[in-house]
């Protein structure tokens, strides 16, 4: 079957690749694009290891045809450090203990971000409630939500 | 686990769309892909074009226009979630859409290919159902409106659609009266195992009108029989578990992995109780 | 910091930078030149013959190098072994494809590489298998009975084995008494079950394999977690000397045992690569990775305890039946074998007897997954001692104290051979009713029931036997394998370390943990250690590798070195400060005079340039400043503790919540406390799952129901409660630092704890929660037949 040409806007830059059109976003990130930070840990949408923003908001990066993208802003965890500086997220996660494999961890991170963005001041139930599209299976979840709060209070102060 | 090939295909109009499907075989309609693209993947659907219809201008969107929520088959579920207009007019849909899925599916999910996905473990087509929705299906050959009930009812993983059939819009009617929602899910944001949706209508003596539906296992189904035990009747918690009975009685439980169909019939008893409890409260209030 | 003292601090991870920048490098990231692709046809029956393999299609379709056959396995190949091989064991052994038939749905038909992982899917349409279906075994009791189809034709039955504790301690004394079970004042009886299910690590398996066909090398990218037994099977099972092999290995997203084992993919990547002289690349999608990586913990169990009436217990004794799966996989029985020495527990038994029969049945093969055997221990005698309380109208946590190993009886011989070397069992459990305040629980329990609130306290006490190994040991129990672990620490003429180890890291800290090690004793910043795993090339051979309760054998090893580098270095520093040795001591990372540290001393880096130089080094050292130390424990360490778990359980739809769950935990001294937070919290989480939600479900043709993640079901977010941690600290007696394994121990009580409590909660209905998991239809069902 015939590549087609993409481009996507991936963590600020285009970027044209030839794909199939049965490629995944995934795959075509990490395997033609090189940001190999997008996990897959299912493949069919249930784990959220592969989530990625896409126009800013939240996706699973295995539910979608990279040719569905098409002219789309892709941002994954490789393209959340600005001007070398951490997200508050990434820094509270190791802050926290909220990772220990790692595998879910860009996924879990996107997840925490996308939250609050929508809730920037969560109950540690409603991050439960809201990423539990997101799987971990090293962490027992505790310290992901000691996490996700902990930078929604580095963020809050800092725009306070 | 990855899909098998397809030719692709990207149409700008809903005549190109249609055209695309009553021209060719084994053509099957892209929107949200939440549930076709993992079937692929799984190599369980191996459709030989896709139809990815997000291209198509003016298909995304939720208006209010004659009474009625149309809502257009390229809106997401988390556009209906956040829409005020779908809040005011039919807050069951809202309700429910909290339960489909997760955050990071519903910005992709479709109302409408939920719809015409009708997987038996889905919210929509039932919650739909209840509140008496219609869908407009677009082929080469023309357009038609179905309700919602008419499309679904007694299928499985598959409607009344035609293989050259799209669907251009859901039509939802204002909800007059109280809703209750409820599901019983293994996990947060799982597909229920079972569930149930009603809409309420009281006046001075009791319950005017009432529209029952569950879904869970099996094609999800219109429970008319407890309808017609609930109307008349005072709403209160005998009735209740009487129309919950008959609604108990009516739905088909199955079996599955996640539940025998004695377990399926216990929870939609519970599950219509809370929904009915849950409607008729609000009616009240109204 | 500037702390030496890293031993006990909440240090950051090392791991983590590179980890939440998405920069770690998993075994699916790494894509060398020219790679092509693996698929693997896998069967779809669960028991069939093969009757020919027709793959001329796939052999010419696009893009394919080669696709692999029972056929196409040169000769020379051999099956991986079974490296617990206890007496009276059935031969078996992991090989690269089905032989003749399928026993399982996934078992590996054929391969085939091409040049993307879609054009390798897409061949496998292309192979033409003729199964003929055979009977299928799904029940592991009925693969017992008289004239049930045998699954492996060679055994003439389908047990592996029927191993017997027959009530022998350590020091070889029986105290098993039949006559005991006739004569007691009570006697409780238990049926249990627990479901299959595993360690599903979020990072499936994969494997690349690349053949230098110049120099005749094999580099193998492969998150086995014991990297050098991998190398050496690896190796004798290609025909390849083992110099030929070297094992790297990447990032690995969790392991949880079930990446212990060798498997059919590692010898086909190898077979592809050495035959194409290009890597090849395996990496298993989900659904393989749910039907053709090693499922753990299905057993059925039967228990008999005899009791006075004041609560003593006089006896234990049972019946184990393993679920086994299609073959004995890497570690044989090991799992079950375990089960049979755990379940003693914690308390005075010595009246013990057990019957181990693995069944062989037509599923995934049951092997290696976090715990290995002990949850399924810990849970068998938990139950019974909530059953044994609740016959004799006691309360669960009386009887257990008073049937405890006291703090003073140590070493303990327990009655299945394994001896306990500390503990202070009543004080974890005290330390657990104190903190959930246990009192007001039971009082407010009998309130809420009459306002129709089923709440339920559960209790379960544990104690892991860790840290696998004494050599003598692991051969007296015919594991072919060693039980030590080796560390080389170099200084460099700077004085910064270098750690190397045969350890891998899978998420638990490792590197983290170790370099705290080093840096302590060495006496200097953390940042100055570096730790080096990952690839045999460098890494000391560790025959047992990484295993969640390994860390404090790999610890033992780097303080031994460490203290070797200690030594060296205050010889070379009596020469620089002109003093004798015997009047100098190291601390801190300086060489000094004992009683004028001020004055007269040496920093490390002053002391390994001077052995890097070799100037004037002491008669008899030679240069550098390093040393190796292999450390085989002269005992395993004895971890111990209790969970107290409080629910409620609605009995309209089954569904339980959650409302309090306390942990007290003994690994003895905390070497990261963020660290061992974290392995208690992902334990309890992964048990949790496995009591609760977590099947295999197999139909009775074999058919495998749980391909996804929609079917076997993780616990997400709102399926984990809130944990309370609590530490009581008795330091392994035998250890350097008294440290004891913790990676697995959270996993242990969780399955008993929620059991015991779900019970508690419905007691008055009678309803007793054995089969594990507890799913909510399976409890509502229960409850239907209690009020029938």
């Amino acid at each position: 079957m015939g590549q087609v040409a993409i481009t996507l806007n991936v963590n600020g830059r285009n970027q044209t690749t030839l794909a199939e059109p049965r490629e995944i976003l995934a795959d075509v990130l990490r395997d033609r694009l090189g940001l190999t930070g997008t996990h897959l840990g299912c493949e069919h949408g249930v784990c959220g290891a592969c989530t990625v923003l896409l126009d800013g908001e939240m996706v699973r990066s295995c539910l979608l045809f990279a040719v569905q993208a098409q002219g789309s802003e892709v941002t994954t965890i490789e393209g959340l450090e600005q001007d070398g500086e951490l997200h508050p997220m990434q820094k509270a996660f190791s802050e926290y203990h909220g990772l220990q494999c790692g595998f879910c961890t860009p996924g879990m991170i996107l997840a925490g971000v996308d939250l609050l963005k929508r809730n920037p001041d969560p109950t540690a139930d409603e991050v439960r409630d809201d990423m539990g599209g997101n799987i971990c299976r090293c962490t027992g979840y505790q310290k992901i939500v000691e996490s996700v709060l902990g930078a929604a209070r580095e963020m809050n102060e800092v725009t306070s | 686990m990855k899909p098998a090939a397809f030719e692709y295909h990207a149409p700008e109009s809903v005549d190109d769309a249609a055209g695309l499907l009553s021209s060719h075989e084994d053509a099957k309609v892209l929107a949200g892909g939440q549930s076709l693209v993992p079937m692929m993947s799984f190599r369980l659907a191996r459709p030989a074009r896709i139809v990815d219809i997000n291209g198509i201008a003016d298909l995304d969107y939720i208006r209010y226009e004659g009474g009625a929520l149309q809502i257009g088959a390229t809106a997401r579920q988390t556009a209906v979630e956040d829409s005020s207009e779908v809040a005011a007019q039919a807050p069951l849909l809202v309700a429910a859409t909290g339960h489909v899925g997760h955050r990071a599916i519903r910005n992709r999910g479709t109302l409408a290919g939920s719809v015409a996905h009708n997987d038996p473990a889905s919210e929509y087509p039932a919650v739909l159902m209840a509140l008496g929705a219609s869908v407009t299906a677009v082929s080469s050959a023309g357009s038609r409106v179905l309700s919602v009930e008419d499309l679904v009812s007694g299928h499985f993983l598959s409607t009344a659609l035609g293989p050259d059939e799209l669907i251009t819009e859901v039509s939802v009617p204002a909800q007059s009266g109280g809703h209750g929602f409820a599901e019983f899910a293994r996990r947060h944001g799982d597909f229920a195992v079972a569930g149930a949706a009603a809409v309420v209508t009281m006046n001075g003596t009791g319950v005017a009108s009432a529209s029952i539906t569950a879904f869970g296992g099996t094609s999800p189904a219109r429970l008319d029989e407890a309808e017609a035990a609930l109307v008349g009747s005072d709403g209160g918690s005998e009735a209740v578990a009487e129309a919950a009975a008959s609604a108990t009685a009516q739905f088909p439980s199955t079996d599955d992995i996640h539940g025998s169909a004695d377990y399926r019939r216990a929870l939609i008893d519970v599950l219509t109780r809370q929904a009915l409890q849950q409607a008729i409260a609000q009616a009240q209030e109204v | 910091m500037t702390t030496t003292q890293w031993i006990g601090a909440r240090a950051p991870r090392r791991e983590d930078p590179a980890l939440i920048r998405g920069r770690g490098r998993y075994v699916a990231d790494i894509n060398l030149p020219g790679t092509l692709h693996m698929a693997i046809l896998r069967s779809p029956y669960g028991h069939a013959r093969i009757n020919s393999i027709d793959a001329s299609e796939a052999r010419a379709a696009d893009g394919v190098h080669m696709v692999i056959t029972p056929d196409d396995i040169p000769d020379h190949v051999t099956e991986f072994p079974v490296i617990w091989r206890l007496p009276g064991q059935k031969d078996s052994g992991t090989p690269a494809l089905a032989q003749g038939k399928v026993r399982y749905v996934g078992e590996p038909v054929a391969a085939v590489v091409a040049e993307s992982r879609y054009l390798a899917e897409d061949a496998l349409d292309g192979i033409d298998v003729d199964y003929e279906p055979l009977d299928a075994v799904t029940d592991c009791e009925a693969a017992l009975e008289e004239g049930a189809t045998v699954i492996n034709e060679d055994w003439g039955d389908n047990v592996a084995i029927h191993h017997v504790f027959a009530g022998y301690n350590a020091l070889g004394v029986c105290g098993y008494e039949p006559e005991v079970f006739d004569n007691a004042d009570e006697i409780v009886r238990g049926r249990l079950t627990i479901g299959r299910h595993s360690g599903i690590p979020l990072e499936t398996r994969g494997i690349v394999a690349d053949w230098d066909e110049i120099h005749g090398r094999l580099t193998v990218h492969s998150e086995s977690q014991v990297a050098s037994l991998f190398r050496t099977e690896l190796a004798a099972s290609l025909g390849l000397p083992e110099t030929a092999v070297r094992v790297l290995t990447p990032n690995m997203g969790g392991g949880f045992g079930n990446k212990w084992d060798r498997y059919p993919e590692d010898l086909l990547v190898s077979i592809a690569s050495m035959e194409l002289g290009k890597p090849v690349k395996w990496i298993g999608d989900r659904r393989e990775g749910l039907m053709a990586t090693v499922h753990g913990r299905a057993q059925v169990q039967e228990w008999e305890m005899a009791l006075q009436s004041d609560g003593t217990i006089l006896g234990l004794r049972g019946k184990v039946i393993n679920d086994l799966g299609a073959h004995l996989h890497s570690v044989g029985i090991g799992p079950a074998w375990v089960t049979g020495a755990a379940a003693p527990n914690q308390y005075k038994i010595t009246n013990y007897y057990c019957d181990v029969i693995a069944a062989a049945t037509n599923k995934t093969p049951s092997s290696t997954f976090r715990g290995f055997g002990g949850p399924e221990g810990i849970f068998g005698a938990e139950r019974m001692m909530d059953k044994a309380a609740k016959h004799l109208g006691m309360d669960p946590a009386e009887l257990r104290r008073m049937n405890m190993i006291q703090p003073d009886e140590f070493p303990w011989f327990n009655a299945a051979g394994a001896v306990y070397d500390s503990g202070n069992f009543p004080a974890c459990l005290d330390k657990a009713l104190e903190a959930a305040d246990y009192d007001r629980l039971r009082a407010e329990q009998a309130e809420l029931r009459e306002q129709g609130i089923c709440r339920g306290i559960g209790i379960a006490s544990y104690i892991h036997v860790s840290g696998f190994g004494p050599s003598p040991i692991l051969g007296y129990l015919s594991y072919y394998t060693g039980g030590y672990e080796g560390s080389t620490v170099k200084v460099d003429p700077n004085g910064k370390a270098t750690v190397y180890t045969g350890m891998i890291p899978m998420g638990q800290g490792t590197e983290t943990t170790l370099a705290q090690v080093a840096a302590h004793h060495l006496g200097i910043d953390m940042d100055d250690v570096r730790v080096v795993w990952g690839d045999t090339d460098q890494t000391p051979y560790t025959g047992f590798g990484s295993a969640g309760s390994r860390s404090n054998v790999a610890a033992v090893a780097v303080i031994r070195a460490i203290d070797e580098i200690k030594a060296k270095a205050v010889r070379i520093g009596a020469g620089m400060l002109e003093a004798d040795a015997e009047d100098l001591e190291y601390a801190d990372g300086m060489v000094s005079v004992k009683g004028a540290e001020e004055m007269r001393s040496v920093s490390l880096a002053q002391v390994a340039q001077q052995a890097y130089w070799a100037h004037a080094l002491p008669e008899g050292d030679q240069p550098f400043l390093e040393a190796t130390y292999v450390y085989d424990p002269p005992n395993f360490t004895t971890a111990s503790g209790c969970h107290l778990v409080v629910l409620d359980v609605d009995i309209n739809t089954g569904k339980i919540t959650f409302r309090n769950y306390v942990v007290v935990d003994d690994c003895g001294p905390v070497i990261n406390p963020l660290l061992v937070e974290g392995q208690i919290h992902g334990g309890v989480a992964q048990a949790l799952g496995g009591a609760l939600l977590e099947e295999f479900v197999y139909d009775e043709d074999g058919q495998l129901l749980t391909t996804s993640f929609m079917d076997y079901l993780l616990p997400s977010f709102t399926d984990v409660p809130e944990m309370e941690i609590h530490h009581v600290v008795t330091p392994s007696p035998h250890t350097d630092g008294g440290f004891k394994g913790m990676g697995e121990a959270g996993t242990f009580p969780p399955g008993a704890a929620v059991a015991n409590a779900v019970s508690d909660a419905l007691s008055h209905l009678g309803v007793e929660a054995d089969e594990l998991p507890i799913t909510p239809s399976r409890l509502w069902g229960l409850i239907q037949e209690a009020t029938g």
